[in-house]
């Protein structure tokens, strides 16, 4: 199947077609988030609620035949609330462990920053590893795991914005953004009667998402590729109007994304047009602007387009090698 | 397509063809006046010769051999006198051709002899035959070479003495024909029109003759601006002679050296001025003719019948008033290094005007040598100014000059020593046998150094035994010598065949300065004549004309003056330019020369004639630039023609990068499709397979882009797409 003059792997391709049954205008922001899924990564989404995050989420659970579980966010929720808890069991006399929403398959972290840097780091402690640790003990996550956590862009007062240094955890970050009057008519026409998401059901199994996720990983980047990569990355580091660059850890999730976008057009090789589409997803939230260029209106994905716009794409073989 | 239409098609390209054709034969046109070219018919010929064969495609074994004979068959015609294709034949155009490399290689442009330089000319009618074809028919572009004709008839018209007015209107007519049709073709062939339309072609066709028609009435008839600016010529030759790469700086390599040393301190330097001369234009300064020839030299045994003439009436005419004249004054400035007590005039000379008074002036009416004489004693005029009808003479004039030449005439210029040797005479026979009237048998002579590698030299240049005629051994022997040599044999060489002439002594035009002065409201240029412009040349006589003057001196061979049709008069037939050769006085032996000795002898005199010389260069050079300038214009056509030939056979790792890459190019040149640093490969194909509407752009960079991006083998890739290429640069190129 094709879908912006793409073609996709099968499968993938379901799974897209799925999610534009319930959600309308979001083909972008699907597609960015099975990229990250078949990556092995997370999702930051930067935007004000109401504009279809969870629905997106919970698709896309569906679709996988995946658990899916939500987190709010609020400033008083504790550790436990996310990792779970041990709690006495008195028939038993003993403590036996909830598990909290982190065991999930697919996990929504709504609104992220409402809540204190240490309840924070225990949801990105498990995006990390796969693993978190509870009283004292490491509960292995499940497999397949994907969390896509918001932000509202908007400073509210009484936020924990979150760390730069931690934001590198999400693969990619991307923003919803709402839709057009058309689609938002459309939407209102298909939601009057009952809710789409109850027509979907599961077109991957779990197995066969690890597989995907296996496969994923055995596309191949050449050395050509790797280096228009650095490039770019390096090219952050260099930038007057970047206080700090996107660190090694970027380049790796650049080249994964790509793998993931390329394995997704059902081609088993990265070309520089992968890493174009992906670099503003995958580079923007990564870097720190001075603030000369904040306070001169520059964001980080502007710099991004700059450094696309700047770097040769790597078009000659170097047959020697 | 049926028949039919495909003939009509065919009609189109045959009318476009010839358009071209007769663009290109504007091209040639003034070659007959610019330059010393002769027997221009034959280049027409043998171009109309080459454009059929070009239009025929046939067989480049067949064309290639085609072309080659009717280059031999010119030549032949042309310069070789031996049974064509005999051994001898071939020797004679081999030897010719490798005297000429080794000119070439050694920079003495000025040497080639005129077979090599119609060789090569003639090879560059075979080319323009070939690329014309290709322009016009195949690639239906000639705006560039339409343009090209355009600036060309201008720059003629502009800078030499061809009248482009009709060649303009020429030139537009056709060029606006070709355009039409191609522009018309080119439509059809873009918006796929089947040629079922041109049916209707009349359509099509009646507008486009009725724009050329109007166009070309309306540019006629318009009214035009008066030149905006004065002839640059005068300017542009005072630039180059100043310049030490132009002629002057080759003359110093021929003149200078050892002559110099010879010579001694007794003479004054080469370069010293003379005199300043405002004059209209650059003409002959004449001083005296001589009339005998003894056989080392010149003298003037006449009578002399010696009269005083007055300043206001100078009764010396070297013509009648059969030949048409223009009133032209000119001011003679003498320097204080000038010792002459003689009148230098121009051609056509009238009266003088503030004229010292007690200055007398004896003229000696044979030689024209006008003594000036302060009470009676030679003393030298510092200035004065001279009225001169400067004449013009008719190149059919000349022609059809045939009358019987006055006794007394040829009782004193047909006069030729005894001792002259037999092989002398015979030489002059031979040379005329082919010529039925005077002026081209003048002309015959004239041109007969130049085409028979007599050098122009300063240097080893014999002085004649005790028993050896001057004229013989420079003919037979040395073939090597400066002005007085080749003066002095052409005159030798025409009196043997009864036609009058006599030889004589001047200046050269000398030097235009970059100022002009204004006298009696005419503006003229200022000259700075040097001694290394004393020269000498020959006047042959013309029955009802009088004295023409000719100028053999290898170096500039045939003159203006000669070229020139009374209807475009303009004083320059008659003062052929600069000049400047050195003489030698004391290898002559000429005593009565001691007066003027300072000038005439100093060596390293500097005088060829460049406006000929170096319009031939100029062409030739103008030639080479063109032909630079189509090759690289069209270099993505040919270098895509070998290409496509060597990578369809090379099975290298890299083939297919190189030869993806250079579409790449070719799109970028040919199509304006460039692809950006920043453009992927993808992105690319997509805008090329837009422009072409077709697919095979993303097809060829799928495979290139699995070679390149997923390291697999090229070679393998290439084999595949090899079609798909060579299709692309072909569409590229169309």
């Amino acid at each position: 199947m094709t879908m912006q003059g793409l073609l996709y792997q099968p499968k993938i391709a379901e799974v897209l077609k799925n999610i534009n049954k319930v959600m309308i205008g979001k083909e972008e922001a699907a597609l960015l988030s099975v990229i990250a899924l078949l990556a092995k990564g997370h999702v930051l989404l930067e935007d004000v609620p109401g504009v279809g995050k969870t629905m997106l989420v919970r698709t896309l659970a569906k679709s996988l035949d995946c658990d899916f579980k939500r987190i709010q966010f609020t400033p008083d929720l504790l550790p436990s609330d996310v990792t779970g808890v041990s709690i006495y069991n008195p028939k038993e006399l003993q403590f036996e462990f909830r598990p909290g929403p982190i065991l999930g398959n697919v996990v929504l972290a709504d609104e992220i920053n409402r809540t204190s840097p240490k309840t924070q780091s225990a949801l990105l402690e498990g995006m990390e590893e796969t693993s978190i640790t509870v009283d004292g003990e490491a509960v292995p996550l499940n497999q397949p795991f994907f969390v896509m956590a918001t932000q509202n862009p908007i400073e509210y007062e009484g936020t924990y914005p979150l760390p730069e240094a931690q934001l590198d955890r999400f693969l990619l970050k991307l923003k919803m953004g709402y839709p057009s009057a058309k689609q938002e008519v459309d939407m209102l026409t298909r939601t009057s009667g009952s809710h789409p998401i109850h027509t979907i059901e599961a077109v991957i199994s779990r197995d066969e998402l690890i597989d995907l996720q296996k496969q994923t990983e055995d596309v191949y980047v050449d050395q050509t590729v790797n280096r228009y990569i650095v490039e770019l990355v390096t090219g952050t580091r260099a930038h007057k109007g970047v206080y700090l660059g996107v660190s090694p850890r970027g380049s790796i999730a650049l080249m994964k994304a790509a793998k993931a976008y390329a394995f997704i057009q059902d081609r088993d090789y990265v070309i520089p047009d992968d890493i174009k589409y992906l670099a503003p997803y995958v580079l923007a939230h990564r870097m720190i602007l001075t603030s000369e260029s904040k306070f001169e209106g520059a964001t980080a994905e502007d710099i991004v387009d700059e450094l696309l716009t700047v770097t040769s794409i790597p078009v000659q073989r170097n047959v020697s090698e | 397509m049926d028949i039919s239409l495909g003939k009509q098609s065919l009609i189109y390209q045959i009318v476009i063809y010839i358009c071209g054709f007769l663009l290109f034969c504007e091209w040639l046109r003034p070659l007959e006046m610019i330059s010393e070219t002769q027997n221009v018919k034959v280049f027409f010929i043998y171009a109309g010769f080459c454009f059929f064969i070009s239009f025929l495609q046939i067989n480049w074994m067949i064309s290639v051999p085609l072309k080659l004979l009717g280059l031999m068959f010119i030549i032949d015609g042309l310069y070789v006198a031996e049974q064509i294709f005999s051994g001898q034949w071939f020797a004679v155009v081999y030897n010719q051709v490798m005297y000429n490399i080794q000119v070439i290689q050694g920079q003495q442009w000025w040497e080639m002899t005129p077979l090599f330089r119609s060789l090569l000319f003639l090879i560059l009618l075979w080319l323009m035959s070939y690329l014309l074809y290709y322009w016009f028919i195949i690639a239906k572009r000639m705006l560039f070479f339409v343009t090209l004709t355009f600036v060309y008839v201008t720059i003629v018209d502009t800078f030499t003495i061809y009248d482009g007015q009709w060649a303009i209107i020429r030139t537009f007519i056709l060029g606006m024909i070709s355009l039409g049709l191609s522009h018309f073709f080119k439509e059809m062939d873009r918006e796929k029109v089947s040629l079922r339309g041109v049916k209707k072609a009349h359509l099509w066709v009646a507008p486009l003759i009725g724009v050329i028609i109007f166009s070309t009435l309306a540019g006629y008839a318009a009214p035009k601006l008066e030149p905006q600016w004065p002839d640059p010529v005068p300017y542009l030759t005072s630039g180059d002679r100043g310049a030490g790469s132009g002629p002057g700086g080759r003359i110093q390599k021929v003149g200078y050296g050892e002559n110099d040393s010879r010579l001694g301190g007794s003479f004054v330097q080469d370069d010293t001025v003379v005199f300043q001369a405002l004059a209209a234009n650059k003409q002959y300064w004449r001083i005296e003719s001589k009339d005998t020839y003894t056989g080392k030299g010149w003298e003037d045994t006449l009578d002399k019948p010696v009269k005083n003439v007055s300043p206001d009436n100078i009764e010396f005419q070297t013509y009648t008033d059969q030949v048409e004249t223009e009133e032209q004054v000119a001011l003679l400035n003498f320097t204080d290094d000038a010792e002459f007590n003689k009148l230098v005039y121009p051609y056509g000379i009238q009266e003088l005007e503030r004229f010292p008074d007690p200055f007398t002036i004896a003229l000696h009416e044979n030689t024209g040598e006008m003594d000036t004489l302060l009470e009676g004693n030679p003393d030298q005029v510092q200035r004065y100014i001279t009225q001169y009808d400067a004449p013009s003479f008719e190149y059919n004039q000349l022609r059809e000059a045939d009358g019987e030449d006055p006794e007394e005439i040829k009782e004193r210029y047909l006069q030729l020593p005894d001792s002259l040797p037999d092989r002398v005479r015979e030489l002059a026979s031979e040379i005329v046998s082919e010529e039925d009237n005077r002026y081209d048998r003048a002309k015959a002579v004239e041109s007969y150094f130049s085409a028979n590698g007599f050098k122009y030299s300063t240097t080893n240049v014999p002085v004649p035994k005790e028993n050896q005629d001057y004229v013989d051994q420079f003919l037979f022997e040395s073939k090597i010598g400066y002005c007085d040599n080749f003066s002095t044999s052409m005159v030798v060489l025409l009196r043997a065949e009864g036609i009058p002439a006599r030889w004589v002594k001047g200046f050269t035009g000398g030097e235009r300065q970059n100022e002009t002065a204004t006298i009696k409201g005419q503006t003229l240029n200022i000259y700075e004549v040097t001694s290394g412009n004393a020269h000498s040349w020959v006047e042959v006589y013309f029955p009802e004309i009088g004295w023409v003057p000719f100028e053999p001196t290898q170096g500039f061979t045939n003159n203006t003056d000669f070229h020139m049709d009374v209807e475009e008069t303009d004083n320059e037939e008659v003062t052929p330019a600069s000049a400047d050769e050195p003489e030698q006085d004391e290898t002559l032996g000429r005593p009565e020369q001691m007066r003027e000795q300072q000038t005439e002898a100093s060596a390293g005199q500097s005088d060829v004639n460049i406006n000929q010389k170096s319009i031939t260069l100029w062409i030739s050079l103008a030639a080479a630039l063109l032909l630079a300038a189509i090759l690289y214009i069209t270099r993505f056509r040919w270098m895509s023609a070998i290409l496509i030939r060597r990578f369809k056979k090379m099975d290298r790792e890299d083939t297919y990068d190189r030869a993806f890459h250079y579409l790449l190019r070719v799109l970028a040149h040919k199509k304006g499709i460039k692809r950006y640093p920043n453009q992927t490969l993808r992105d690319y194909a997509r805008q090329v397979d837009a422009h072409f509407q077709s697919n095979d752009m993303r097809k060829l960079t799928n495979h290139y882009e699995r070679a390149l991006y997923r390291n697999e083998n090229g070679i393998e890739h290439w084999r595949k797409v090899t079609e798909l290429w060579e299709n692309l640069i072909k569409r590229a190129l169309s």
